[in-house]
């Protein structure tokens, strides 16, 4: 005869993959990664190739012509495969005196109007290095920096070979004279077996941080589309009395550990198949290499562990919960809890070894997914950090199951109303 | 004959009130006992001590020889008031998974389930999910799931409630033949025809305690011949003002009366307004025991006999 909790792990696996979830589930990450790169691809190619007419007011007096011929290289640029890939810029040149407000605000009226896109004056003195004179650029197109940054270049470059030219310097030795020295980021040089050594590799960010990041990624994603389910499934139970059917059959504890069995089932399916499948094309870029066995036993190692704790926390919220309305303001917090590692996860590719990026791979909910991060890291963590991240994971997930079955015992039947944390606390300390 | 369940004295309370109170009860094996009561009298809550869904406060329950229904899950089966589907599952696939529950195998399940279906009508529903079932067909399939375990001792709560009259004599005949194969059955019920015709012993509980429990001979004999059910040509009406009738409960063509005078007498009355076409003086029925209890005669009486 099979073991109970065997049976209803068996059933929520059945269950909970063959639910249209499920197939969401594990198609959302490579869908997610899938639209970005398309969104960026579609955003870089379907650019706004509007107009940019803009007003020019140069009391230099010589540098309009050079902005005038430099304006008309770039538009010849942007059409240069015979499709328009980006705006044209249009200089006009205006005058007026610079107390004029007048006139200003008459320019600003035409830009307004969409006549202008912006217009920006030059000060006589922007040629003198000692007048500290400034360029001052008008739009009410804040968000779009293109054409700021393109008039900036154009001015500071004519500006800055007029200043050359005037102290009889020449510029192109300049360049040479500062040209820099380039700094390549290298590994560390390594011995083989045989006692040879080997070269030491460029740095890739595609191995040493894209792969890792990814890595993480995988354990979110798939301790989320596990454990959260089951927070609809105690909740569909008890409001459908099923739970009354199981616990004639079941004891809450069986019924729990194996609702608990049959996620983590969930999410190791899930996490297979992002390896496999993340494995495989690591190998097919080159990078098969970076992934090592004893990585991916970390990661399904932590996988179980954070699929204990997080898959208790919802059943607890669950059995405390009596409708889906109660469970949404119960689990704001456990998502904040959950979201921990993906708000944080940038410090510790900063700073792998910094107090912050310890801490925070320490600390129990946001431990099972950010030490794996620092282990693929290199040079990773010391061995006595991730022995401790260990106990401490599994300490957390003991006493999240332990709770939840205490919890899951008393809530599952009630009905009515939610459980308040004080009674939660209450029915955990029971005998 | 062994007792399949014991209760003694178990007390439950919630929030202070005493939902079931010092109830003290013997179910022997091998009977259909029939447990009565109003809405919120403790029947479902002494139903699910009995399963050990609740736990009592105070007192024991030993369910087929076993201190608690856990050590004894797989021999006893549940069909609760309000019915425990998922409603996402194939009506085969959750009858497996309930049958699983109670220990049994895919080997004895499948022709267990090939059994049952037809012998309810249910043949052609088992690729069919439970949420595109009527509630009548579900009821059924909750019924199926908790006898197809063959248990030795099964709890039904409330398992006629909603069926119509076919369906309803289909189950009623499965519960006989339950057993007649030797299992003990339990079920609460409103309907007190049902509990007359079908179980061997009733239990009512009252206020969370015990005010009624034997056969239904036993029952009526505590109440003696006084009432009398009598049909006139005036009906109902012929009754009004006369001296010495208690009660009187009318049903259309017949009513049932109590009499505080002697029944000679309130004859030779009646037969003076009205023409009498029957007169019977018998035992009251379940029924109006029932009314008698929850009804009219409320706290004071009942409380006292235990």
């Amino acid at each position: 005869m099979k073991n109970k909790a065997l049976i209803v792990a068996i059933s929520e696996f059945n269950t909970l993959t063959r639910s249209k979830a499920f197939l969401v589930g594990i198609l959302m990450m490579p869908i997610f990664m899938a639209i970005a790169f398309g969104v960026q691809k579609v955003t870089r190619n379907a650019t706004d190739i509007k107009d940019r007419p803009f007003a020019v007011i140069d009391r230099t007096g010589v540098l309009f012509p050079t902005i005038a011929a430099a304006a008309d290289e770039w538009n010849r640029g942007v059409a240069a495969t015979g499709v328009q890939t980006a705006p044209r810029f249009l200089p006009v040149q205006a005058t007026f005196e610079e107390k004029d407000e007048q006139a200003r605000a008459a320019l600003s009226d035409r830009v307004r109007k969409n006549e202008l896109y912006a217009f920006i004056e030059i000060p006589a003195s922007a040629l003198n290095p000692d007048a500290n004179g400034q360029v001052r650029y008008y739009s009410n197109h804040p968000a779009y920096r293109t054409l700021l940054s393109w008039i900036s270049n154009i001015v500071n470059r004519e500006i800055m070979n007029r200043r050359f030219r005037d102290a009889a310097i020449d510029r192109s030795l300049v360049s040479r004279l500062m040209k820099r020295v380039d700094v390549s980021e290298l590994g560390l040089l390594q011995r083989d077996a045989t006692g040879a050594i080997r070269a030491a590799a460029p740095v890739d960010k595609v191995r040493t941080v894209a792969i890792p990041v990814g890595m993480m990624m995988i354990l979110l994603f798939s301790v989320m589309s596990g454990a959260p389910q089951l927070l609809n499934s105690v909740i569909e139970e008890k409001m459908s009395r099923i739970s009354e059917v199981l616990i004639g059959s079941v004891t809450p504890f069986q019924l729990m550990m194996g609702k608990l069995a049959g996620s983590v089932a969930v999410s190791l399916l899930l996490a297979s198949v992002y390896v496999i499948g993340g494995t495989s094309a690591a190998r097919y870029f080159g990078y098969g290499d970076v992934i090592h066995g004893t990585d991916i036993a970390w990661l399904l190692l932590f996988l179980v562990m954070a699929s204990f704790m997080f898959g208790s926390l919802f059943i607890t919220i669950g059995a405390a919960c009596s409708d889906l309305k109660d469970a949404q303001g119960m689990m704001t917090p456990a998502m904040l809890i959950m979201m921990l590692p993906w708000m944080t996860w940038f410090a510790i590719i900063n700073a792998p070894e910094s107090p912050i990026s310890v801490g925070l791979s320490l600390f129990p909910t946001a431990s099972p997914f950010l030490m794996p991060l620092r282990i693929m890291l290199p040079p990773g963590p010391p061995v006595w950090q991730i022995a401790l991240s260990v106990v401490l994971t599994a300490i957390t997930s003991m006493a999240a199951v332990y709770a939840a079955g205490k919890i899951f015992r008393t809530g599952l039947l009630m009905q009515g109303k939610a459980a308040t944390v004080g009674e939660m606390w209450k029915w955990v300390r029971a005998s | 004959m062994t007792d399949a369940i014991r209760l003694s004295d178990v007390t439950k309370r919630f929030d202070g009130l005493a939902a079931v109170d010092h109830l003290t009860l013997t179910v022997p094996t091998g009977s259909i006992y029939g447990f009565i009561g109003p809405n919120g009298s403790g029947k479902t809550t002494t139903l699910r001590m009995i399963m050990n869904i609740l736990l009592p406060d105070e007192g024991s329950i030993t369910v087929l020889d076993s201190a608690a229904s856990t050590a004894a899950r797989d021999r006893v089966s549940y069909l609760p008031e309000e019915r425990g589907l998922y409603k996402k599952m194939t009506v085969r696939r959750l009858l497996r998974y309930y049958g699983q529950l109670k220990g049994c195998s895919i080997a004895q399940i499948d022709p267990a389930i090939n059994d049952w279906m037809p012998r309810l009508g249910m043949e052609e529903w088992g690729d069919r999910k439970i949420e595109t079932l009527s509630k009548g067909m579900s009821q059924k399939v909750q019924f199926v799931a908790a006898v197809i375990s063959q248990p030795e001792l099964l709890i039904l709560d409330e398992p006629f409630s909603g069926l119509d009259p076919v369906n309803a004599e289909s189950l009623k005949d499965v519960v006989l033949e339950m057993r007649r194969r030797g299992t003990t059955v339990v079920f609460s019920t409103h309907d007190m025809a049902t509990a007359e015709r079908m179980c061997d012993r009733i239990f009512m509980i009252f206020k969370g305690r015990k005010v009624l429990d034997g056969t239904l001979e036993e029952i009526q004999a505590q109440y003696g011949f006084d009432t009398v059910r009598l049909r006139t040509a005036a009906g109902a009406s012929a009754l009004a003002g006369m001296a010495g009738v208690d009660t009187v409960n009318d049903y259309g063509q017949l009513q049932e009366i109590r009499l505080s005078c002697d029944s000679q007498r309130f004859l030779q009355q009646l037969a003076a307004k009205t023409a009498v076409h029957h007169f019977e003086i018998t035992r009251p029925s379940l029924h109006d025991i029932f009314v008698r209890i929850a009804g009219l005669e409320g706290n004071g009486e009942v409380n006292g006999r235990r």
